[in-house]
C-alpha cells in the first residue's frame, strides 16, 4: 500500500501541491448471521481505497477512491486539488506535522484471522441456542450475529508523517423477543474482543435473554420525579451523546454547553471521565489517529471538574495547543474529525444491590429508545422513551415501559451521585461506564 | 470502467461460478457511485470532499440461507472471487437450477428524469448555493449564531444481473441541499433544520431556493428561543403535515417491512386484513414517484419500483418484500428490496411512504382541539417493530389552547404504540407535503421520504420537562 501512497504524493506534486497527505486501507470483514439454529446470512468482503487531502494557502480539498489503478490515482489527485480551490482558506488550517512515536498500543490479535468459519458459526449457534434455552418465554432470537474486521490503515504525507497499524475486533449480538399474554418485549447483549476466543457466547444469549423477560408485565408507571439508575447500557449512550459537546471542534463552533467552563463543576463530584486511546483493551484503540497524531490519555472531568476537550490537528491550532490524538477518520472516504477513542467512566463503585437497597422510590433503566433523535446536544436537553424495572422500598417491583425520561445533560452530570461496581465495555462508540445513578430526573407516564 | 458498456458475458459467467456448487438463485450487483459534497460552516466552505467508489458483490440464495461477497475488484478476478466465495459456503454439492440466458439490458431513465446533471456543474456554482444559505440564515435574526449549509449530489450506476434472466441498468442521481442553524439568546440554544432533495439533477435547487430552506431553518430556530419547557402526559397531539409523516414511517411503516413479518417481530404479523387503524386512514408506500427523494426507477434487485397500497380504510392490506421475503411468503416482490451499497445486502425497505390526506384544513383541526400539542417538526425516531413502541423528538412544537397555537415548547418527545397511535387517528387534513430523510436499519442507511398531511391523534403521551 505505501507504494500507492507515494505515488498519489508524488503525482499530486508533480500538480504543483505541496502539501499532502493521503491515507489508505485494506481490510477484509465476516458477518454470520444465523436464525432458528441454521446459517441464515454469511458475508466475505474486502475493502480498499484512499483518501488525499490537499491543502493549498489554508483550504483543503479531499477526494477519495476505491480504485486504484493509475488513472484512477491520476484523477483522485486532480479531484482534490480542484476541491481544494472551492473550499475557503483558514489560517490553522494546514498539513499535519510529525507528531513523535505511535502510542505502545497493540490492537491486533493475530488469532482473528486464524478462525475458521466453522468456529465463527458455532460461536453464532452457540449465543442463539443459550438464549433460546434460558427461558420458555422466549418467541424468536430476532438477530443473532458474529461479525469481525481486520483491517491496516496507512498514512504518508508531504511533512513526513508515515506509519500503518493493523487492527481487528470482533462481536457477538443477539436480540432476543420475549412474549407473555400477548405482549412483546425485547433484549439485546454483546461480547466483544480482539479474536473469536475472547467472546463468551454464552453470556450473550443468557443475558439478552434476561433483559427481555425482566420486562415481562411492564405497564406504564406515574409520572415522579425520582432517582434513576442507568444501567451500563443506557449510560454508555448518553455519555456517547455527551461526548460530541466534549469536543474543540463543538466548542469553537459554538455548539457546545460547555464551551468557557473549563475549572466548573459541571458533574457530580465522584465522576471520572477520561478518553484514551491507549488501552490494550479498548476497542478503538490505535497507536495513532487519521492524521498521523499518537493516540494518548486526556482527561475530560475530574472530580467532577470539567478539565478540557479533545483536539485534532486543526482546533489544537486555532486553540493554540497540541493535538489530543483524536482526529478521527471512519475510513479512506472519510474526512478527518474530533472524536472520542475510547471514553471512560470511572469513581468510587458500589455495589448494585446496596444502591438498590439504599432507594425508597426509583427506576432501573435497562433501555432508551431515541437518544440519538430525543437528545439536542446543543442545548442538552433530552427526552428519550425509556424501559426498566421500578424500584419502591429497596426493591425491584413492577416493569415499566412506554414511559419518556426527560432533563438537561448538565443536569443530569451534576445529579450522579453513585457509580455501580458493574462497568464493563460497551461497543458502539466503545465505552467503558458502570451503572450510573442520577437524583431528581423527570419520568413521564400516566 | 463503464457500467452502461459492461460485459454481460461476464456477469453470466459470474452467476454460473457462484451456482456450481449447488443454491437455487444467484445476483450480480455491480455499482459505480460517484459523489460531491460541499459544507459551509462558521461562514466558511471547510474540506470540500468528493469521490468514487466501485464494487461489485455476489449473492447466493439456497433454501432461506444467503451468501454474499464483495470487492471493490471489478474485474474477472475480482468477480471470480467473489462469486468462489459464496459457493465455498454452500455446504450442498448438488446441482443449481437451471440459469436462464440474460436477456436485453433493461433501463427506464424516464422515470426520474435529471434535467442538469449535477457532473457537469461547476463545484464553484455549488458552492455559491451554500453561500446564498449561509447569507439567508445569519440575515434572518440578530440572534442567529451559526449555519452550517450543506450541498451534496450523488450519481450512482448499477448493473444487476440474476439466475432468472434478469439484467438492470439503473443510473440514479440524487441531489439533495441542508441547513441547520442554531441560535442563541442569553444561557438558551435551539437549533433549527430544513432540507430539500430528490432524486433529480442540479435543477432541483438554485439560489432562491437555497435561501429559502435555510430561512425556514433559521425561524425554527428563533421561534424555539421562546419556548418553555413541553409539558408532560397525555393529550390530543397534531401532528403538521411533511415532517409529521415520521410518525407513520417508524409506528407503523418499518413494521411492514417483510423481514420483520418473517421473523414473527412485528405487531402486524398475521393482521393482513385486520383494522390496524382507524376507518379513515389510507396508506401507501411508493418508490415510483417522479423524482422523489425516496424513489428509484428499480429496486437494488432490479425489480421495477411500485406504489403499494398498505392500508385501506383502517384494514391492513399489504407488506413490503423484496425477492428473499416474497420467495418465502409466495407474494410477489414489492420493488422494496434495498440496500445502501455493493457492501451491503439487500433487504426490505421502506422507499416514500405516507398517510393518505384527508377532506379537513390544518386550520378546523387545530380549531376543534381545545388543548394540545401541535408538532410542527420532528427531529427523528425509533422504533422497536416487535413491540410497536416507538419514540420521536418533536424539533419544534407548540400548545394548542382553545382551539389556538400559543406557545412553542421544547424537548419534548412523543412516545406510543404503532396500532394504538394508527387507530387514533380522528382528523386529516389536505395539506399533503413529502419530506426527505436518510433511514437507519440493521447499519445502512437509504433516502426515503416520508409524507402525510396535518393530522390529529385523539391521544398520546407528551415526554417533556415542564
Amino acid at each position: 500500500m505505501f507504494d500507492i501512497l507515494d505515488a498519489v504524493l508524488e503525482r499530486a506534486q508533480a500538480r504543483g501541491a505541496a502539501d499532502v497527505e493521503v491515507f489508505g486501507e485494506t481490510s477484509t470483514s465476516r458477518r454470520i448471521k444465523v436464525y432458528r439454529q441454521e446459517v441464515e446470512q454469511l458475508t466475505a468482503a474486502q475493502r480498499r481505497g484512499v483518501g488525499v487531502r490537499v491543502f493549498s494557502g489554508g483550504a483543503v480539498g479531499h477526494a477519495y477512491t476505491s480504485d486504484l489503478s493509475d488513472g484512477a490515482l491520476d484523477d483522485v489527485v486532480q479531484r482534490a486539488v480542484d476541491n481544494a480551490a472551492v473550499s475557503d482558506p483558514d489560517e490553522f488550517m494546514a498539513l499535519p506535522q510529525p507528531a513523535g512515536e505511535p502510542a505502545d498500543v497493540h490492537p491486533y490479535d493475530p488469532r482473528l484471522a486464524d478462525a475458521t468459519d466453522e468456529q465463527r458459526i458455532a460461536v453464532a449457534l452457540e449465543v442463539e441456542a443459550t438464549a433460546l434455552a434460558a427461558d420458555p418465554r422466549v418467541k424468536t432470537v430476532e438477530d443473532t450475529m458474529y461479525v469481525d474486521g481486520d483491517g491496516e490503515v496507512f498514512i504518508a504525507s508531504t511533512a513526513g508523517v508515515r506509519g500503518s497499524f493493523r487492527a481487528g475486533q470482533c462481536y457477538a449480538f443477539a436480540y432476543v423477543l420475549a412474549e407473555q399474554e400477548g405482549q412483546v418485549e425485547t433484549g439485546y447483549s454483546y461480547s466483544v474482543g480482539r479474536a473469536l476466543e475472547d467472546l463468551d457466547a454464552t453470556a450473550v444469549g443468557a443475558e439478552a435473554t434476561a433483559r427481555a423477560t425482566r420486562l415481562l408485565g411492564a405497564k406504564k408507571c406515574p409520572s415522579m420525579k425520582a432517582p434513576v439508575i442507568l444501567d451500563p447500557f443506557v449510560s454508555a449512550a448518553f455519555f456517547g451523546v455527551l461526548s460530541s459537546a466534549l469536543t474543540a471542534d463543538a466548542v469553537q463552533k459554538g455548539r457546545s454547553l460547555f464551551a468557557g467552563r473549563e475549572g466548573e463543576r459541571v458533574a457530580g463530584e465522584l465522576l471520572e471521565l477520561v478518553d484514551d486511546g491507549t488501552l490494550e483493551d479498548g476497542l478503538d484503540s490505535a497507536p495513532f489517529d487519521g492524521e498521523g497524531v499518537p493516540c494518548g490519555r486526556t482527561p475530560l472531568i475530574s472530580g467532577g471538574v470539567l478539565q478540557g476537550f479533545l483536539y485534532d490537528t486543526y482546533t489544537a491550532r486555532k486553540a493554540g495547543r497540541a493535538s489530543t490524538g483524536n482526529g478521527m477518520r471512519g475510513g479512506y472516504s472519510s474526512l478527518p474529525g474530533v472524536r472520542p477513542s475510547n471514553l471512560v467512566v470511572t469513581g468510587p463503585a458500589t455495589p448494585l444491590d446496596d444502591i438498590v437497597a439504599g432507594m425508597e422510590r426509583g427506576v432501573l433503566v435497562t433501555d432508551a429508545v431515541g437518544i440519538h433523535s430525543g437528545a439536542n446536544p446543543v442545548s442538552g436537553e433530552f427526552s428519550v422513551g425509556i424501559s426498566g424495572v421500578l424500584i419502591e422500598n429497596g426493591r425491584f417491583t413492577t416493569p415499566v415501559h412506554e414511559v419518556t425520561l426527560a432533563g438537561d445533560i448538565v443536569g443530569m452530570l451534576t445529579g450522579i451521585r453513585a457509580l455501580g461496581d458493574d462497568a464493563r465495555w460497551v461497543p458502539g462508540g466503545s465505552i467503558f461506564t458502570p451503572s450510573v445513578v442520577i437524583e431528581g430526573m423527570a419520568i413521564g407516564g400516566t | 470502467m463503464d457500467l452502461a458498456t459492461f460485459d454481460t458475458s461476464l456477469l453470466h459467467a459470474t452467476i454460473e461460478r457462484a451456482l456450481r456448487r449447488g443454491g437455487d438463485f444467484a445476483e450480480v450487483f455491480v455499482e459505480d457511485r460517484d459523489s460531491l459534497g460541499l459544507r459551509l460552516e462558521d461562514g466558511r466552505i471547510e474540506q470540500t470532499s468528493g469521490g468514487r467508489e466501485v464494487g461489485a458483490a455476489v449473492r447466493l440464495l439456497s433454501g432461506e440461507h444467503t451468501y454474499y461477497a464483495y470487492s471493490d475488484a471489478v474485474d474477472e478476478a475480482g468477480l471470480s472471487a467473489a462469486a468462489d466465495a459464496v459457493a465455498a459456503a454452500v455446504s450442498a454439492g448438488a446441482d443449481g437450477p437451471e440459469i436462464v440466458d440474460l436477456g436485453a439490458v433493461l433501463s427506464d431513465p424516464a422515470k426520474n428524469p435529471v434535467r442538469v446533471p449535477p457532473g457537469g456543474v461547476a463545484i464553484a456554482r455549488k458552492a455559491l448555493l451554500v453561500r446564498a444559505g449561509d447569507e439567508a440564515a445569519r440575515a434572518a435574526s440578530s440572534e442567529i449564531v451559526q449555519a452550517t449549509v450543506g450541498y451534496g449530489d450523488t450519481r450512482q450506476r448499477v448493473l444487476i444481473a440474476n439466475s432468472l434472466g434478469d439484467l438492470v441498468f439503473d443510473d440514479r442521481t440524487r441531489t439533495r441541499f441542508v441547513a441547520q442553524v442554531v441560535a442563541r439568546r442569553g444561557d438558551v440554544i435551539q437549533t433549527g433544520h430544513e432540507t430539500v432533495g430528490g432524486s433529480a439533477g442540479f435543477e432541483l435547487v438554485d439560489e432562491e431556493i437555497a435561501r429559502r430552506v435555510a430561512r425556514s431553518a433559521a425561524e425554527k430556530a428563533t421561534i424555539m428561543l421562546d419556548s418553555k419547557p413541553a409539558p408532560v402526559g397525555a393529550m390530543p397531539v397534531v401532528l403538521a403535515n411533511g415532517f409529521g409523516g415520521t410518525l407513520f414511517h417508524e409506528a407503523c411503516g418499518h413494521g411492514l417491512e417483510a423481514d420483520a413479518i418473517a421473523k414473527g417481530a412485528s405487531i402486524y404479523e398475521g393482521k393482513l386484513g385486520e383494522i390496524v387503524a382507524a376507518p379513515h386512514v389510507d396508506a401507501y408506500d411508493d418508490g415510483s414517484i417522479p423524482n422523489g427523494w425516496g424513489s428509484q426507477a428499480y429496486d437494488d434487485e432490479g425489480v421495477p419500483t411500485q406504489k403499494t397500497m398498505v392500508i385501506e380504510d383502517g384494514r391492513l392490506t399489504g407488506y413490503l418484500y423484496d425477492r428473499l421475503r416474497a420467495r418465502e411468503a409466495g407474494a410477489a416482490p414489492t420493488g422494496n428490496g434495498r440496500r445502501q451499497s455493493f457492501r451491503h445486502v439487500p433487504i426490505p425497505r421502506m422507499t416514500t411512504t405516507y398517510i393518505a390526506p384527508g377532506d379537513a384544513t390544518p386550520e378546523e383541526i387545530i380549531a376543534a382541539t381545545p388543548r394540545g400539542f401541535y408538532a410542527k417538526s420532528l427531529a427523528g425516531g425509533q422504533v422497536e417493530p416487535a413491540s410497536g413502541n416507538f419514540v420521536f423528538g418533536v424539533a419544534e412544537g407548540y400548545l394548542i389552547e382553545d382551539g389556538r397555537i400559543t406557545t412553542p415548547l421544547r424537548g419534548a418527545t412523543l412516545v406510543g404504540n404503532g396500532i394504538d397511535i394508527l387507530m387514533k387517528i380522528d382528523l386529516i387534513a389536505g395539506d399533503f407535503d413529502v419530506k426527505t430523510g436518510v433511514c437507519g436499519k440493521d447499519g445502512q442507511g437509504v433516502p426515503v421520504g416520508t409524507g402525510q398531511a396535518t393530522l390529529r391523534i385523539a391521544e398520546m403521551t407528551v415526554g417533556g420537562t415542564g
